[in-house]
C-alpha cells in the first residue's frame, strides 16, 4: 500500500499526493473528477494539510533570529541576547536662549524650568520642542540673561515631543505587577521614572535605566524598559533581592516621557518659545537664536537593523575591548546619527601609536560640526569612559574619502538592443554609480573590479565584453601663496614608474601665472610642477613611494587652485582590488569617470583592415 | 469459391465480444453519509455518482472550492439579487459552462430553468447523457431562500 506524502506545502501537490494514494485502491474511482464528492473530501484533507504545513513553517521561521519576520519575534530574540531595540527617537535642536529684563529690581539669576516648550513649523506642520532639564541664567549687569547648560555653554538642547505622564499604583507583590505604557510613540531616552512612597505623598525616588547602570546591588534603583509584542513598552523593576530594588505595594510610579513625531520633526530651523517667562510677576519674551537645526529624529529601529545589531551587541557583552565591541556599542546607542563606524588600534597606524583606539564615524547628512562634536563627546562620556579598558584613550579620526576614477570601455552590438550608443553608455554609468551606492561608501568595503565588470556584462545582451581602467584619487586643500610640505597617504601601493605613462597626475592649478599640473617624471618617482605641455617649472616638488602609497610634496606653493580642493590621481599597483584602510571610505568621482561604447557588429573579417 | 472467415487475431468473435468503450466504474462516496447497518457509509456508482457530482457542481458557489475560484455553478447568487427577465438564460449559460468545464463524463442535452421570484425560488432541470454508457439522466435541482 502506498504511503501518503504530506510534507509538501503546496495545496495542489498535496492533493495530487492524495490522489496517487487513492490510485492504489479500487473502492473509489471518482477522485479525478473535480465535482465528485471524493474530490470535495480531498479538498478538505489537502487544505488542512496545507494550512498545518504553512503554520509549522511560519512558526519554525519565527523561532530563529535570522529567519523571523514578525517584529515581535525579532525583538524577543534580541532581548534574549541582551539587546533592547531602539524606540522612536526625538529630533533635537540646539539654541541659545536669552532674556532681557530692564527692571531695576531684577533678580541676579533666573531659572528656566524643564519642559519649557518651543514650536517650529516644518512643511506647514507645527512641532513642539521642550527642554528636558532646568537651565539657569545670571544677570550680566545690564539686565541681559543668557541661559547656560551644566558645561557653562550657552548651547541649550531642545527635544521634540509632547510631554506625557503615565501613573501606576503598585499592587500586591503576589499579583505579579506588570507596567505597560500603551504608547508606541515614546522616546525611551526621554523617560523619567519616579517612584513615590505613597499615593498622595510628595517624597519620591528617581530610578535610572539599567543600560546606564555600572553596578547593581539589592538597593539599586534601576528599571528596564523593553518593547512588548504589540509595540508598546513595558517597564520592569528589580526583584528586591540582588537585581535592584522593587517598588513596594502602595507606592505610586509616575513615568514621564516625550511622545515623538520621530523623523518628521527633523529640519526645524526656526524656534519660538510658546510662553513668556515670568520674572517676579512680569512676563518677558524669551529670545531664541538657532545654533543647529533639529536632527536625529528616527523611527523605531528596523527589523533588519535589530537582526544585525543584536548579535554583535551580544558579542561585545556591554564592554569595549575589541574593535567589533566599539562598532557594536556605538552603533547600538547612536545609530540615529551615525550610519557606519570603524575602529582600529593605534598600533595599526603608521607610525604606530600605542594606548589609543581610533574611531571613525560616518555621520548622517545634515549634522553641523557642533552636533558631531557633541555626539563624539557623548560617546566618550557615556560609553568609552565606562566600558573601555582603563588607560586606553579614544581618538576620533574623520573619515577620509578615497575616490576612484573609472574608465569603462565596452564592446557593444547595436543589433542586439534598441538602445542607442549614448543610451547604453548612460545605462553603464548608472550601473556603476548604483554599484557604489549599494556595495561601497562604507568602512571596510572593498572595491573589486571583476565583480563590477560582471554586473556591467549582465546589463544587456548587447554588451559583449568590458574592461576598466582604475585610478585612485585623494584630495588636498593646499595653502595658497605659502610654501608648505604635504603628505598624501593612499591606501594602496602605487604603480612603479615607467617610461610610458605618468603614474601620478594632479588636477590643474596656477603656479606663477601659468596653469600647471603635478606629474611624476617618466621612469622616475620624482614629482614635478609641469605646464600642460609638459615643460617643468619646478623640477622637484617631491616624490612618491611605490610600496607605501605616500605622496610627499616639498615646499609646494600654488598661486591659485581650481575649486576648493586639488585632486591627486594615481594608478594603483593592483587595479583589480582597492582595499580601504582604517578610516578610508571608497567613493566614486563621477565627474572623472566615464563609460565608452565601441560598436562591434560581431563580423568575422577574413583580413584585418 | 473458398469460404471467407474472420481473422482470429482478435480472438473468437463468436464467443468473445470486442470491447469498444472504456469499462470504468464510477464510484463515489454518498455525500449524505448515510450509514449501513455494518457501520460503513453507502457508495454511489455509475449514473448515480455522476448525478451527485453535477448536483454538487451546480450548488457550489464560485470561490468556494480551495484554489479553484472559478469552480461551481454559482446558482445561489441569483437568490440574493433582484429578479430580471434575462436571469433564466443567464442561469442556463452558467450551468452549461460549469458542466462543460468541470464534468467531462457527460454531455448536456437540455436545461430547463423556472424562476419563481415571488416565492424566492428557482427550479432547474438538467438532462444529460453519460458519455461512457449513453444513458440519459435527468437531474432536478431546486434552490430557495431560507430567510
Amino acid at each position: 500500500m502506498a504511503t501518503i506524502q504530506s510534507t509538501d506545502l503546496d495545496f495542489d501537490t498535496i492533493k495530487t499526493n492524495l490522489k496517487t494514494y487513492l490510485q492504489a485502491q479500487s473502492e473509489f474511482a471518482d477522485y479525478d473528477f473535480e465535482a465528485s464528492g471524493l474530490s470535495n473530501i480531498l479538498d478538505v484533507l489537502a487544505y488542512n494539510t496545507h494550512i498545518n504545513g504553512l503554520i509549522a513553517n511560519f512558526a519554525t521561521n519565527e523561532s530563529f533570529l535570522n529567519t523571523a519576520q514578525l517584529r515581535s519575534s525579532v525583538v524577543s530574540h534580541a532581548e534574549v541576547l541582551g539587546y533592547f531595540p531602539r524606540s522612536k527617537t526625538s529630533s533635537r535642536a540646539t539654541v541659545n536662549l536669552d532674556l532681557t529684563v530692564a527692571d531695576a529690581g531684577r533678580p541676579s539669576s533666573i531659572t528656566l524650568p524643564a519642559y519649557t516648550t518651543f514650536t517650529t513649523s516644518i512643511e506647514d506642520v507645527t512641532y513642539t520642542f521642550q527642554t528636558l532639564e532646568d537651565y539657569i541664567a545670571t544677570d550680566d549687569g545690564s539686565g541681559n540673561y543668557s541661559f547656560l547648560n551644566s558645561s557653562e555653554s550657552a548651547n541649550i538642547e531642545i527635544v521634540e515631543g509632547t510631554l506625557r505622564t503615565k501613573t501606576f499604583i503598585v499592587g500586591d507583590v503576589s499579583d505579579g505587577q506588570v507596567y505597560v505604557i500603551p504608547d508606541d510613540t515614546m522616546d525611551t531616552a526621554t523617560m523619567k521614572v519616579d517612584v513615590y512612597d505613597t499615593v498622595s505623598g510628595s517624597s519620591f525616588t528617581t530610578y535610572t535605566n539599567l543600560t546606564r547602570a555600572v553596578r547593581i546591588t539589592s538597593t539599586s534603583t534601576i528599571y528596564q524598559v523593553k518593547e512588548v509584542p504589540n509595540g508598546y513598552f513595558e517597564v520592569i523593576f528589580g526583584d528586591g533581592s540582588v537585581l535592584g530594588q522593587q517598588p513596594f505595594p502602595g507606592n505610586k510610579i509616575v513615568i514621564t516621557y516625550l511622545s515623538t513625531s520621530a523623523d518628521l520633526a527633523n529640519g526645524g530651523n526656526s524656534f519660538t518659545a510658546s510662553n513668556d517667562v515670568d520674572v517676579d510677576g512680569t512676563d518677558y519674551t524669551l529670545s531664541t537664536t538657532l545654533v543647529s537645526a533639529s536632527t536625529g529624529g528616527a523611527a523605531k529601529e528596523t527589523i533588519s537593523s535589530i537582526k544585525n545589531n543584536a548579535t554583535i551587541a551580544f558579542a561585545s557583552q556591554q564592554r569595549m575591548v575589541t574593535v567589533e565591541d566599539y562598532k557594536a556599542q556605538i552603533l547600538a546607542n547612536y545609530s540615529s546619527y551615525i550610519t557606519d563606524v570603524n575602529a582600529w588600534g593605534g598600533n595599526q597606524n603608521n607610525p604606530p601609536v600605542y594606548g589609543r583606539v581610533y574611531v571613525s564615524l560616518k555621520f548622517i547628512d545634515g549634522l553641523t560640526d557642533s552636533q558631531k562634536q557633541n555626539i563624539k563627546d557623548q560617546i566618550v562620556t557615556n560609553l568609552t569612559n565606562n566600558l573601555a579598558i582603563m588607560s586606553i584613550d579614544t581618538v576620533f579620526s574623520d573619515p577620509t574619502n578615497v575616490y576612484l576614477e573609472l574608465g569603462t570601455t565596452f564592446n557593444f552590438d547595436p543589433d542586439l538592443t534598441n538602445l542607442t550608443t549614448r543610451g547604453i553608455e548612460s545605462l553603464v554609468t548608472n550601473a556603476v554609480n548604483s554599484y557604489f551606492t549599494t556595495n561601497l561608501q562604507k568602512f571596510n568595503k572593498v572595491f573589486r573590479r571583476s565583480s563590477l565588470l560582471t554586473e556591467i556584462d549582465k546589463l544587456s545582451p548587447a554588451i559583449l565584453n568590458s574592461k576598466m581602467d582604475v585610478k585612485v584619487q585623494l584630495r588636498l586643500s593646499p595653502t595658497v601663496g605659502t610654501a608648505t610640505n604635504y603628505n598624501l597617504y593612499f591606501p594602496v601601493s602605487i604603480a612603479s614608474p615607467d617610461s610610458i605613462s605618468h603614474k601620478v597626475v594632479s588636477s590643474r592649478f596656477t603656479y606663477q601665472g601659468t596653469t600647471c599640473v603635478i606629474r611624476n617624471v617618466l621612469g622616475s618617482n620624482v614629482l614635478q610642477v609641469q605646464t600642460l605641455a609638459g615643460t617643468a617649472l619646478v623640477t622637484n616638488v617631491g616624490s612618491y613611494t611605490t610600496s607605501t602609497g605616500i605622496i610627499s610634496l616639498i615646499a609646494f606653493n600654488p598661486s591659485a587652485i581650481e575649486g576648493t580642493e586639488m585632486k591627486f590621481s594615481v594608478i594603483p599597483a593592483n587595479e583589480s582590488t582597492i582595499r580601504p584602510l582604517r578610516s578610508y571610505v571608497i567613493d566614486i568621482d563621477s565627474g572623472l569617470s566615464f563609460a565608452r561604447a565601441i560598436v562591434d557588429y560581431q563580423n568575422t573579417l577574413t583580413t584585418l583592415a | 469459391m473458398p469460404a471467407k472467415a474472420f481473422s482470429i487475431e482478435d480472438g473468437d468473435l463468436q464467443t468473445k465480444s470486442i470491447i469498444t468503450a472504456r469499462q470504468r466504474q464510477y464510484v463515489d462516496i454518498d455525500l449524505t453519509f448515510t450509514k449501513k447497518t455494518t457501520g460503513e457509509i453507502y457508495k454511489k456508482t455509475n449514473a448515480a455518482a455522476v448525478k451527485q457530482a453535477i448536483k454538487n457542481l451546480l450548488l457550489t458557489n464560485t470561490t468556494e472550492k480551495p484554489f479553484q475560484p472559478y469552480f461551481g455553478g454559482d446558482l445561489n447568487r441569483f437568490l440574493f439579487s433582484l429578479s430580471e427577465d434575462f436571469d433564466e438564460e443567464d442561469m442556463k449559460d452558467m450551468i452549461a459552462a460549469a458542466i462543460q468545464n468541470y464534468e467531462p463524463r457527460v454531455r448536456v442535452k437540455d436545461i430547463q430553468v423556472l424562476i419563481l421570484p415571488d416565492n424566492h425560488d428557482a427550479k432547474v432541470t438538467v438532462v444529460f447523457q453519460i458519455i461512457s454508457t449513453s444513458e440519459i439522466v435527468s437531474l432536478d435541482v431546486s434552490i430557495a431562500r431560507l430567510r
